[in-house]
């Protein structure tokens, strides 16, 4: 399409091609009836060429132009005809230099590239489509059909249709018109007038309407020629206006490439220029060393040389040989102090240029492996420098008052670990550490803190409390500072050499543990701290009998007016002749009570002990919870069972009280030793006279809570207590 | 001599029986029931001998009391014999409850009509334990005695008459000093003639006094309440005072608001055989 239109207007331009299909000859009668059907295809197609050709110009003239070519069609093929050869020839003949004039010359469009084309037709495609270009005014549609109009009725035919053109009929002499009536605008036939239609119509004659009527026509003819020119100015402007910016913007794009390659091609360069500079350094070390390594070769033969040399001497006679030697020793030292000396050192030199170490890494504590005195410190390399000692320092971690200063300590090592000894236990101490090599000492590593393992605690063997399935140890820290915690190691005591299985009871956290042991074995106990750095040693040993119940009497509870033996078992109210002050109220001491309790191991199960008494004793024994009240009697409240024992005229009275009360008991023979039995499964505490093996009284009683034996004075006298014995058979019945 | 089985009925894994059998002390035909705890099966157990009181029959005690459980557990062979011989026609047997039939005292009568049928000292101490020892699966060397009032009396003296022949002795209530309570005085004088010096032979605080025998261990549990402590048929204080003055180790219990039932027995009846079982078992 664009081509064709190209062709057209490039035909355009030269010569009025177009006018082939105007030709007159096309509208001759003989034609005609030809034409009229093709006419239609053929002003279609003329449209459509218009139409592309308004593409490819990209003006609204050129549609202007086509609806003129259309205009100008109908009215060649108006006047084409027959009957009004004349006027057609004239008004063609008019035209046409006119529209040879009026339609090429504005046609100033220079020959661009399709694209270019494509690219005005775009633009012209919106300017077309814009109505205030002014192209409204070429309406020249409307004119058109009002001109059509006009001269339809030239024929005496009336069409409906504008486009379908009337056609005139040739010979339709008989019916020419010879007058114009101006009120209906028709020409029409003289003695039509006559008829009622055009009775008061007026009339002109036809050749004076036609006068009018091509006046008409030259008028519009010219006002749309100008237009044409207007257009086609403005077309122009636009064309130049997008020439311009088109120029524009390829001048930028070329810029920034350029600019673009420019910058490619400095980088490139200095890339190059650093590429080359490295090698030649390269090149030049290499060939240095090869150098130096050339003359090490050549040193080597001399060497080489000399000893043959000398070698031959030494094979040759021996007097000879003395002369020579020496001259060559000289020589030999000589050449051994100067030349190779020189070189090597220079060698040696050239290959020193290494670094000084970077910093060591030390290593975190390892678990477990710090002694109380002594921890073993070990760090390593960050990369491969070569290293030839380290100076390994550190202080205890001060924890406040920086002003005094802990002393520093160095060591020089070559390995990458150290046992550092004479520490104090259970005490942290800060190593760093710095390598030194030839070349200097490395920035000092990060500070680790290490601690030493704590020292042994001390078990307090006068408060161990025991029973047949368990032992209750406590012992003393035996650190100032706080550990982590303490191990528990046990192991029987059958043989002394064996050391056997040990059992160890780790992660207490207090300074008493509650150990689950066999009945009737004998166990040794130890002890050890532990911290970060690891286990102390053992503690000083301690035994135990897991036989019967065994307990010491709880010195916190031992009212003013008792005391108590060394071994902690023989409780002693001693005579006074002036009674004393009764202490005052306390919530541990007995204060009422002359009594004291014993510290029973807080375990379920049976506990059996034994109190030798006096028969003309005043006496209380029997069991209490902790929060006994310290101010009552025992027995004389719920949290106490006691068997009591008075001596009043030479008679014996035995009571067994709780809460107050007791049953009626009497005892013949009164006990000496009274076993004592506290069954917290049955929730029975008995009572038995040893010696006889008799039964004397079963309290139950409900021991929710741990109870202890209590004992208790109200005469002067003692009691001696007997436990860590096993239960003797007649107790187990009960 | 045989045993003729009258009953024998299971409980708590043993069994309880019954057996009648000719005596040669009393000269009739007497009962005694028998308990066979489960042990009894695989080997010998120690007997434990049970005196009834006034009135009873071998049937009192096996069926009030409640006595198997813990004769079950502890394995203990239980006899409980009659009271006194019965069907002897002998006149006025039946006359009052406290002499006579079902009132023996456990002594060796020696006035007539009565020596010749009551003789339950014997049959208990010799007769008996020689027929059970003979039947049954028991070891003669682990005996002990106990019993209820009359009973209790009859326990006591018997323990105390034959020093190591029992491991044991226990009473519930017992008639602890016949020859000064009403009792003992009716009973004694019928059985025994008017001679008091033949009287403390079976009185047990009499016999305390001159036991000379091994240590016994005594328990004895008195209801506070027991008509008959009130009406001092009993006297225990005595015997209390008698034992404390030769060191025989008793204890005594005097338990608040029981009487002199079998509900009182039944109450302390395991405390009871547990004790023995202590030294039977031992």
């Amino acid at each position: 399409m664009e081509e064709e239109s190209g062709e057209e207007l490039g035909l355009d331009r030269s010569t009025p091609k177009d006018f082939h299909f105007y030709h007159m000859d096309l509208y001759d009668s003989e034609d005609r009836p030809q034409l009229f059907p093709e006419e239609n295809p053929r002003m279609r197609k003329e449209v459509v060429q218009a139409e592309t050709a308004n593409e490819s110009t990209g003006a609204g003239d050129g549609k202007a132009q086509s609806d003129l070519r259309e205009e100008v069609e109908e009215l060649v093929h108006l006047y084409g005809l027959e009957d009004d050869h004349e006027l057609g020839d004239e008004f063609v003949d008019e035209n046409m230099p006119k529209m040879g004039v009026s339609e090429y010359p504005p046609y100033g469009m220079k020959r661009r590239d399709p694209a270019r084309e494509q690219r005005d037709w775009r633009l012209s495609g919106e300017a077309a489509e814009a109505e205030d270009l002014g192209f409204g005014g070429w309406g020249s549609a409307g004119q058109c059909q009002d001109l059509r109009e006009v001269y339809r009725y030239t024929h005496g035919r009336a069409s409906e249709e504008y486009e379908c053109y009337v056609i005139p009929e040739e010979e339709d002499e008989e019916e020419a018109a010879d007058v114009f009536c101006v009120t209906c605008k028709t020409p029409i036939r003289a003695f039509q007038k006559v008829f009622d239609e055009h009775k008061e119509h007026e009339v002109i004659p036809l050749s004076e309407a036609l006068e009018s009527a091509k006046d008409e026509i030259h008028k519009n003819m010219y006002k749309l020629e100008k237009q044409i020119i207007d257009m086609e100015n403005f077309a122009n402007h636009l064309e130049e206006v997008f020439i311009t910016v088109e120029e524009n913007f390829g001048k930028q794009e070329q810029n920034f490439e350029s600019h673009y390659n420019e910058i490619l091609e400095t980088l490139a360069q200095k890339y190059e220029e650093k590429i080359q500079a490295l090698g030649e350094k390269k090149k030049e070390r290499l060939e240095a060393l090869y150098g130096q390594l050339v003359s090490c070769g050549e040193n080597l033969d001399t060497c080489k040389e000399l000893m043959e040399t000398i070698e031959e001497m030494c094979h040759e006679e021996k007097v000879d040989f003395i002369k020579v030697s020496v001259f060559y020793t000289n020589r030999l030292g000589k050449f051994l102090k100067t030349k190779t000396d020189v070189e090597i050192s220079q060698l040696m030199d050239s290959i020193n240029t290494i670094p000084a170490p970077s910093a060591p890494v030390i290593n975190p504590q390892a678990p477990n492996s710090a002694t109380g005195s002594s921890v073993r410190v070990c760090w390593s390399l960050y990369s491969d420098d070569t290293v030839e000692s380290y100076q390994l320092s550190y202080r205890p971690v001060q924890d406040s008052s920086p002003g005094k200063d802990q002393a520093e300590f160095t060591v020089t090592i070559k390995e990458t670990y150290c046992s550092v000894t004479d520490l104090v236990p259970n005490t942290q101490y800060e190593f760093w550490v710095t390598a030194h090599n030839r070349a200097g000492p490395s920035p000092s590593s990060e500070r680790a803190v290490y601690v030493t393992a704590p020292s042994p605690p001390i078990i307090k063997t006068k408060e161990i409390r025991s029973c047949e399935e368990a032992v209750l140890i406590c012992w003393e820290s035996g650190n100032l500072n706080p550990v982590d915690s303490y191990t528990v190691e046990l192991t029987q005591a059958e043989s002394p050499e064996a050391s056997g299985v040990t059992e160890s009871v780790v992660g207490i956290p207090t300074c008493e543990s509650l150990v689950q042991l066999q009945p009737g074995q004998s166990y040794i106990i130890y002890v050890r701290a532990l911290n970060m750095g690891g286990p102390s040693v053992r503690s000083e040993p301690a035994t135990v009998h897991t036989i019967g119940s065994y307990f010491r009497l709880n010195k916190d509870t031992c009212h003013p007016w008792l005391a108590i033996s060394q071994d902690g078992l023989t409780i002693i109210r001693s005579e006074r002749s002036t009674p004393r002050r009764e202490p005052p109220p306390s919530d541990t001491r007995f204060t009422r009570c002359v009594a004291v309790m014993g510290n029973l191991i807080p375990v379920r199960g049976h506990h059996y002990w034994e109190v030798e008494v006096n028969e003309h004793l005043d006496y209380t024994v029997g069991v209490a919870f902790e929060d006994v009240p310290k101010q009552e009697d025992l027995g004389a409240n719920c949290l106490s069972w006691c068997m009591r024992h008075t001596f009043a005229s030479s008679r014996h009275k035995y009571e067994f009280l709780h809460n107050r009360t007791t049953p009626d008991i009497r005892i013949t023979v009164p006990p000496k030793k009274i076993g004592i039995l506290l069954d917290y499964e049955n929730s029975k505490l008995s009572f038995f006279n040893v010696d006889l093996s008799q039964h004397l009284y079963t309290f139950s009683c409900q021991l929710h809570k741990f109870v202890h034996p209590c004992f208790s004075l109200e005469k002067p006298g003692c009691l001696k207590i007997h436990n860590g014995i096993s239960m003797p058979k007649h107790v187990t019945f009960y | 001599m045989a045993l003729k089985q009258i009953s024998s009925n299971k409980c708590f894994g043993g069994l309880q029986k019954v057996f009648e059998h000719d005596s040669v002390e009393l000269n009739c035909k007497m009962k005694f029931a028998v308990y066979l705890p489960p042990k009894a099966e695989t080997g010998k157990c120690p007997a434990l001998y049970w005196l009834s009181g006034l009135t009873c029959t071998e049937q009192n005690f096996i069926s009030k009391s409640g006595y198997h459980q813990a004769a079950s557990e502890h394995g203990l062979v239980v006899i409980a014999p009659d009271t006194s011989p019965r069907g002897c026609n002998i006149k006025g047997e039946d006359e009052s409850w406290d002499f006579g039939t079902g009132a023996g005292f456990y002594v060796d009568a020696t006035e007539d009509p009565w020596k010749t049928n009551y003789r339950m000292y014997s049959y208990v101490t010799e007769e008996l334990p020689q027929l059970i020892n003979a039947n049954f699966p028991v070891d003669p060397q682990r005996t002990s005695i106990f019993g209820h009032s009359m009973g209790g009396h009859g326990a006591l003296i018997c323990a105390l008459k034959n020093p190591g022949k029992y491991k044991s002795v226990s009473a519930f209530a017992p008639i602890c000093n016949p020859v000064l309570c009403p009792w003992g005085k009716k009973a004694f004088s019928g059985y025994l003639g008017t001679d008091q010096s033949k009287w403390k032979a079976y009185d047990a605080t009499h016999l305390v006094k001159s036991y000379p025998g091994s240590q016994l261990d005594i328990l004895i549990d008195q209801g506070k309440d027991d008509q008959f402590l009130l009406d001092g048929q009993l006297l225990p204080d005595n015997f209390i005072a008698a034992c404390t003055e030769k060191k025989i180790p008793v204890v005594f219990r005097l338990q608040e608001g029981y009487d002199h039932s079998y509900y009182f027995i039944a109450t302390f009846i395991t405390d009871h055989i547990r004790h023995h079982a202590k030294y039977l078992n031992a």
